[in-house]
């Protein structure tokens, strides 16, 4: 059985087409990811997933439930760490972790057990009554990821967990939710960072303007989209680069940048230059060109 | 059941937490109170309509003031309920032996307001000793002219004000304090967190309206022990006739809040709306002023208020001693107010929670 199941979906908030006909399977135990600018849809699609929003047409079954039908279904299999924080400031750490897990029928006892394991992972549970006001902005994404985490869900979601985050704690929730992934969670990421979905993600959808204009590896997806090559390089002095193999992005004096669609005859020509090449890279291009380069065409 | 409980104590928890929110919950009650001293008019212009109610005591009296301006009841419970039903104005205790020290200048007499317009039996007090006093009559024989309660105790303004006051406090509180709890949290974005739980919609929906039913009850209790203690406000009826008032109040405007909101674009536009239902329902149902003493319109205007049957009947019970018998008209029309606000707002709460 797959996780998730979409065809078609489509949500329209009038004129705005937020989500506009995706279709996408996600596969149990699969790191999913969401790639998408600001305004794609990401969130979007996350809230019909997670029964927060109807759908306008379209079809979406999650952890084999129909989210329009049997939303309650849909949502005792699910955990939601949305783009904003589901936390209640005035309640403590633990306070807020035992609200939310009585509204999934847990007992006191496994929630405090669960609450526990889950702080002590994330460095928290020293901090277990402090009011969620007191706490730092990672803190409080880490609390409201172990609220998430609580009921244990067969399938969580995270709408851009560590936007606003330091490096450090960001690499954290990051390791942490590889790590609930890697014990067999499916997980479904959004984010606008290409090196985050690149690192995370088992596949990845690029959604631009509420569709889904690309889905694969993140290898796949560099090779789809890279017929070309672009190479940096150093020449003792400034001459004029005239080759027929290749244009020139970017020169400043003796340095250029170049693409080229064939690199082996790029360099035979570069050597045939009557001057000293001081240095040469050619970079893999990363998620993040092709993303600029989705996202500002059509 | 159990979901709607454990939301609803949160709601209150939350209340608790916040000392600001705590002591303008407290404070609030008493301020109105001690700025309705002010307010309310001692002076008036008023004419003298309707009719006395009399209870004689003193059948010399009861055989002199013949006249079709007075209705004599047999006993103050009778004037209570003429009163009640608006068939009397004003009462009038007689005490025995008045007509003698009428003669001789030493005449008592306590004059009975009804609860919805006291301003006539104010009127009475000032006037009667000044037409004593009137040169046409003998001089030097004085009256004593006092307020009184159907229990005999005495008669205050805020025993005409804290019952409305009760009504108001509670009737207002919910019709923002659910749109604005469900808002707040929507726009928190912890909304999300319990509607992503896989518990039943209505439970959220009942949960808050208890948490706000609970509030404005406790408040409006608050106002009764203050207005009890401190002003000497008279508590003549039931307790629990005055709790199911309030809470049958609290219900008859409980979905206004949720539908406004839901109707309306934007939160701000709401809670002008809200604003401007709830200022207007303030003065119009005779909470500060009795009704009476306003321009007709507004007698049509305070018949569409559940508010104006909360206050009245909070006033017959407290002031009156009014039972289920003499209030049930209004317990009716609030039950009617209650069915069609809750039903609208069930209909329309998802547009407050969805997208
Ligand atoms: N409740 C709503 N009402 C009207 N339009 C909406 C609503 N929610 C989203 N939209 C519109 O739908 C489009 C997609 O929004 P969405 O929030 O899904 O984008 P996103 O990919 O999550 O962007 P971001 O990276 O900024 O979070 C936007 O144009 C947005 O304005
Ligand atoms: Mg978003």
């Amino acid at each position: 059985m797959k996780a998730i199941e979409v065809r078609d979906l489509k949500k329209y908030y009038r004129e705005v087409k937020a989500v506009d006909g995706v279709t996408f399977d996600v596969e149990e135990g699969e790191f999913f990811g969401f790639l998408g600018p600001n305004g794609a849809g990401k969130s979007t699609t996350i809230r019909i997933l997670t029964t927060l929003t109807r759908p306008t047409s379209g079809k979406a079954v999650v952890a084999g439930y129909d989210v329009v039908k049997d939303g309650k279904q849909v949502r005792s299999k699910i955990g939601l760490v949305s783009d904003k924080l589901i936390l209640y400031d005035r309640l403590t750490v633990l306070e807020n972790l035992l609200f939310f897990g009585r509204l999934y029928n847990m007992e006191k006892k496994t929630m405090m057990e669960r609450a526990e394991e889950l702080l002590t992972m994330l460095d928290l549970w020293e901090r277990r009554n402090t009011q969620a006001s007191k706490l730092s902005t990672g803190m409080k994404q880490k609390v409201n990821i172990a609220r998430a985490l609580l009921p244990r869900p067969e399938i969580l979601f995270l709408d851009e967990p560590t936007i606003g985050l330091d490096p450090i704690t960001t690499r954290k929730i990051r390791d942490f939710v590889k790590r609930l992934n890697e014990e067999g969670m499916t997980i479904v990421y959004t984010t606008h960072l290409l090196h985050e979905a690149e690192t995370l993600c088992d596949r990845v959808a690029i959604i631009n303007k509420g569709k889904i204009v690309a889905l694969d590896t993140p290898r796949n997806l560099k090779r789809l989209f890279t017929e070309r090559e672009v190479v940096e390089f150093e020449l003792e002095r400034p001459v004029e680069i005239n080759l027929d193999c290749c244009r020139v992005l970017e020169n400043v004096g003796n340095y250029y940048k170049v693409e080229t669609t064939d690199l082996s005859r790029f360099v035979e020509e570069l050597g045939k230059l009557p001057v000293k090449v001081r240095y040469i890279k050619s970079e893999e291009p990363s998620l993040e060109d092709i993303f600029v380069k989705i996202a500002g065409g059509e | 059941m159990k979901h709607t409980l454990h939301i609803a104590w949160k709601d209150l928890l939350f209340l608790l937490r916040s000392p600001g929110m705590m002591v303008a919950f407290l404070l609030f009650p008493i301020v109105m109170m001690l700025m309705l001293s002010y307010v309310f008019p001692n002076q008036t212009s008023q004419q003298m309509e309707g009719k006395i109610g009399v209870v004689s005591q003193d059948p010399a009296f009861s055989l002199m003031a013949k006249s079709e301006n007075v209705i004599f009841y047999k006993s103050l419970e009778d004037l209570a309920r003429g009163l009640m039903r608006g068939d009397v104005m004003v009462g009038v205790l007689v005490p025995q032996g008045f007509t003698k020290g009428f003669l001789t200048g030493e005449a008592k007499l306590k004059v009975i307001p009804n609860p919805k317009n006291p301003q006539m039996a104010v009127l009475m007090t000032q006037m009667i000793p000044n037409m004593m006093q009137s040169p046409s009559l003998s001089t030097g024989r004085r009256m004593d002219v006092e307020l009184s309660g159907v229990d005999g105790g005495e008669f205050n303004y805020y025993d005409f004000t804290a019952p409305g006051l009760m009504a108001m406090i509670a009737i207002l509180s919910v019709s923002t304090g659910l749109a604005a709890a469900i808002t707040r949290e929507r726009e928190l974005g912890t909304l999300d967190g319990i509607m992503v739980a896989p518990i039943s919609r209505g439970s959220i929906v009942v949960g808050k309206v208890l948490s706000q039913v609970a509030r404005g009850l406790i408040q409006a209790l608050l106002i009764l022990g203050v207005s009890i203690l401190f002003f000497n406000v008279q508590m003549v009826g039931s307790i629990w006739n005055v709790i199911l008032l309030l809470i049958l109040g609290t219900f008859s405007f409980i979905g206004i809040g949720v539908i406004v909101t839901a109707g309306m674009k934007s939160q701000e536009t709401a809670q002008l709306m809200i604003s401007m239902i709830n200022f207007p329902m303030m003065f119009f149902s005779g909470v500060f002023f009795p009704v009476e003493q306003m321009p007709k319109f507004a007698h049509y205007v305070s018949k569409v208020l559940p508010l104006t049957y909360a206050a009245d009947a909070l006033r017959n019970v407290m002031i009156l001693g009014a039972g289920l018998s003499e209030i049930w008209m209004d317990i009716v029309v609030l039950l009617g107010f209650a069915v069609v606000t809750s039903s609208l707002a069930t209909v329309m709460f998802p547009r407050l929670v969805k997208d």
